[in-house]
């Protein structure tokens, strides 16, 4: 007989007689702790639901006070019903968006640029997000999901513009979107979802984006999010292709380098060399990255595409010291990457 | 566990009396291995003592109720009489209730940020334009020494002076080596105790004379005058050899601690990644670097309040056992591959804080010390790499962490 305690997300079984730690870390499941005999404290969690027995829990580590905030000892506490728990180091986080399931229709689809479209789905009712969260799109007839970025800001809540690259052979995107998927046809989606997000309490310093082909998308709804909400913030978007015949948004981001003097946007070309007459920069984003910023301190960074090219920012970000609680990431990684 | 004439198959032990304090000191680990596999609690000569080196007699020695704490002879010698380390009773109980108000998790919690943020940026601010560090020297023990000095109510005393106080007092805690007679081996080695003992008396006498007639928020101060009827004050020859605790093992610890954990981080290049991108995971590195280099290695110990059987060895009354909890966190039927540190290994308690009623009072607010340094470390420096051309040696058995710990970055 027992209870179980859920923490982030894992339900770990507890003995009637058992510590709610002791239960942890036999299930492998680590949180903080030291005496394990109820003197220093180490081992505080938060009891977000269910009863918990505070057993021998000293009243000078756990005051009545905490007691009554939902505090619990983890080393002496033992569970009395099934409960939700959280480490108190890890408290405070934001609240998300609820989950939705809805089933979209497609407003339309436009080729932006080559092997690339802009997919936009008509929503039955708003829904709310975050800027840079994605959705999950039901691929018909597979069972299979696939996870798309929304280009959109929050207030744009009513259609949503996802950016698609095309994968040859792929389920979704040669087998369905880029294989017929047309205005009115209807998809099923899931959302929102990640946490590619800004932060709650935004300090409004220097920002770098770095967007891998269809990475960008994310970017643009950041992008905009940020500008808007201070004109004159320092925002530095690279956008790394393999030829110029990749970039797309660029009326877009024309514009916003138009109307905010400190925005920054800097296509880079990996494979192609620019057309004739044109002046891209070439080579690597992350690359230039570290050659045009001296110091990243108490700047944050965006980073959305291929795996390969979030790792090689996340280490062009550390370089220039950039703290590693500012860098942001968003890996588009193939979803049978694990298999 | 002796020799005996008949012809059974006890092993043969008489290595453990060649075992020298030398040996102990660099690398207590070969030794101790050996003792845990033969004979968990033995008889050291050169300690002179009865050492526990398994986790589960350390525990049963630290939590039982036939032994009582008693201070090592060496540390006695350094610290006098009473200090925390080495009483019982109702002096322990009136020490603990005077160094635990400022320790409690909930005290901690108010004041340890404010404390500890600022102290560790001045430092960084120091060198973090210059490319390379000696993370021991101008990071790990400057924070340590500088937080609990301020909390102490010692911040004109500089950090050097604390740590150079504490390197002294440290060597001659552990000045153990006896000789059969039962006398210390070297006495010369407790000069330099007695030497930073007078400094510490020469500071610290007359902030106590002030403290006395103008109490204030620092820690002493606090000792002073907490719990006593109105106008009178603990007596100083009273708290001295707990403050030499303090100023010893709670000043030098924190540092040891960090050192320690950084040092293993660095053996796991994919760790030390994963830690500088997810500060969340800083306070599991830390209890990792506990375990796997304990700073309080081999300095405390429990003496037998009667006849007792311990381990299948039979005890007189009154005889004292080393607590080895540096050997107790390598035990193999504790841990797997217990030398290699690991972040994600089965996270089972480990020892480092001790057991028991005499365990470390200072647990909460060390966790906490060590783990802003090391959060506005990596955040400022988030690519240290290891400066290999220097090595990085550990040295100690009573305490024990790297003595240095040379880094680069680019700049
Ligand atoms: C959080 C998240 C957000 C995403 N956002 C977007 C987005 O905004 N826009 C977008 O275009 N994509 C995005 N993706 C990727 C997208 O979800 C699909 O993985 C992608 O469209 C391929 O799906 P598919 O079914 O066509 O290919 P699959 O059938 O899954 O793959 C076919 C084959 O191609 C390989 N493969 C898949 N992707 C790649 C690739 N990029 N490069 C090389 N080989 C590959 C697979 O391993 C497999 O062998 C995102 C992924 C994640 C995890
Ligand atoms: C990482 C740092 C530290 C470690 C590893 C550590 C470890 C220990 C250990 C092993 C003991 C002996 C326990 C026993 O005999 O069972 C101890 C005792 C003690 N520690 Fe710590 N300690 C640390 C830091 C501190 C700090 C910062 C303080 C105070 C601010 C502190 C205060 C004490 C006290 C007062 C005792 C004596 C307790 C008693 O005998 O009742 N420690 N510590
Ligand atoms: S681990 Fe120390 S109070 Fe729980």
């Amino acid at each position: 007989m027992g209870f179980t305690a859920t923490v982030g997300g894992r339900a770990v079984a507890c003995g009637e007689e058992q510590p709610i730690l002791d239960a942890f870390l036999r299930a492998g499941v680590w949180m903080p702790n030291s005496c394990n005999q109820g003197t220093c404290g180490t081992c505080k969690l938060r009891v977000v639901s269910g009863e918990v027995d505070h057993h021998d829990s000293p009243a000078d580590t756990l005051t009545d006070d905490e007691r009554a905030a939902g505090l619990a000892l983890a080393c002496q506490a033992r569970l009395c019903s099934d409960a939700v728990v959280e480490s108190t180091a890890a408290a405070g986080g934001r609240t998300t968006h609820p989950l939705r399931d809805l089933v979209a229709t497609v407003l339309d689809v436009e080729e932006i640029a080559r092997e690339t479209l802009r997919l936009r789905l008509d929503l039955p009712e708003p829904i709310a997000f975050d800027p840079g969260q994605y959705v999950e799109l039901v691929v018909p007839g597979t069972g299979e999901r696939r996870q798309y970025s929304l280009a959109n800001t929050a207030g744009e809540d009513k259609v949503l513009e996802l950016h698609i690259r095309l994968v040859p052979t792929g389920v979704a995107t040669e087998g369905w979107i880029f294989g017929g998927l047309a205005a009115g046809d209807r998809v099923e989606i899931t959302g929102p979802l990640g946490d590619f997000v800004l932060p709650t309490e935004d300090d409004g310093g220097p920002m770098v984006l770095i967007g891998g082909g269809t990475g960008l998308a994310p970017l643009l709804g950041l992008a905009r999010t940020v500008l808007a909400r201070d004109p004159q913030r320092e925002v530095l978007l690279y956008h790394g292709v393999r030829g110029a015949s990749d970039l797309y948004a660029l009326d877009l981001l024309t514009e916003l380098a138009g109307a905010h003097p400190r925005f920054r946007f800097v296509p880079v070309l990996s494979h192609e060399p620019p057309p004739d007459g044109r002046e891209h920069r070439t080579g690597f984003p992350t690359d230039h990255f570290v050659d045009d910023v001296a110091s990243a301190r108490g700047w944050s960074g965006w980073l959305c595409g291929p795996p390969a090219m979030v790792e090689a920012g996340v280490k062009a970000f550390k370089r220039r010291r950039m703290a590693p609680r500012m860098i942001h990431r968003e890996k588009f990684t193939p979803a049978d990457a694990a298999s | 566990m002796t020799t005996t004439s008949e012809n059974t198959t006890t092993p043969d032990l008489s290595w453990i009396d060649d075992i020298t304090m030398t040996e102990l000191e660099r690398n207590p680990y070969k030794a101790y291995e050996r003792l845990r596999a033969e004979a968990p609690l033995a008889y050291v000569p050169v300690l002179g003592s009865y050492v526990a080196s398994t986790a589960e007699i350390c525990r049963e020695v630290a939590t039982s109720p036939d032994f009582e704490a008693v201070i090592t002879p060496a540390g006695g010698r350094t610290f006098g009489h009473p200090a925390i380390i080495g009483v019982n009773g109702d002096v322990h109980a009136d020490l603990r209730g005077m160094v635990e108000p400022a320790l409690q998790p909930v005290e901690v919690d108010r004041y340890v940020d404010d404390l500890v943020r600022p102290i560790a940026r001045r430092y960084l601010e120091q060198f973090e334009d210059d490319g390379r560090a000696e993370l021991v020297s101008q990071y790990c023990e400057p924070v340590s020494v500088r937080s609990l000095g301020d909390l102490l109510g010692l911040r004109d005393v500089e950090s050097d002076t604390l740590r150079d106080w504490f390197a002294k007092l440290s060597r001659s805690f552990t000045n153990a080596a006896m000789t059969e007679n039962g006398e210390f081996a070297n006495p010369a080695g407790f000069d330099e105790g007695d030497q930073a003992k007078a400094e510490i008396q020469a500071a610290v006498d007359p902030l106590i004379d002030k403290w006395i007639v103008e109490p204030d928020d620092s820690a002493i101060s606090r000792w002073l005058h907490d719990g006593m009827p109105p106008g009178r004050t603990r007596e100083r020859s009273y708290i001295y050899p707990t403050i030499y605790v303090y100023l010893l093992g709670a000043m030098q610890e924190p540092g040891h601690g960090m050192a320690s954990t950084l040092v293993g981080l660095f053996s796991e290049p994919d760790q030390m990644e994963q830690v500088v991108d997810d500060a969340q995971l800083i306070p599991r590195a830390i209890s990792e670097g506990m375990r796997w280099t304990s700073p309080i290695w081999s300095a405390t110990a429990r003496i037998s309040t009667g006849p007792v059987t311990v381990a299948g060895v039979d005890l007189p009354a009154g005889t004292p056992v080393i607590l080895s909890y540096g050997a107790a966190n390598h035990d193999t039927d504790v841990y797997e591959a217990p030398t290699r540190f690991d972040l994600h290994r089965p996270p089972l308690p480990h020892l480092a804080f001790g057991a028991g009623n005499h365990a470390c009072a200072g647990i909460y607010y060390a966790n906490h010390v060590m783990r802003i340094a090391l959060e506005e470390l990596f955040e400022t420096i988030p690519v240290l790499e290891r400066d290999t051309s220097a090595r990085s040696e550990f040295w100690g058995w009573g305490f024990r962490g790297p003595t240095s710990l040379n880094v680069t970055w680019e700049v």
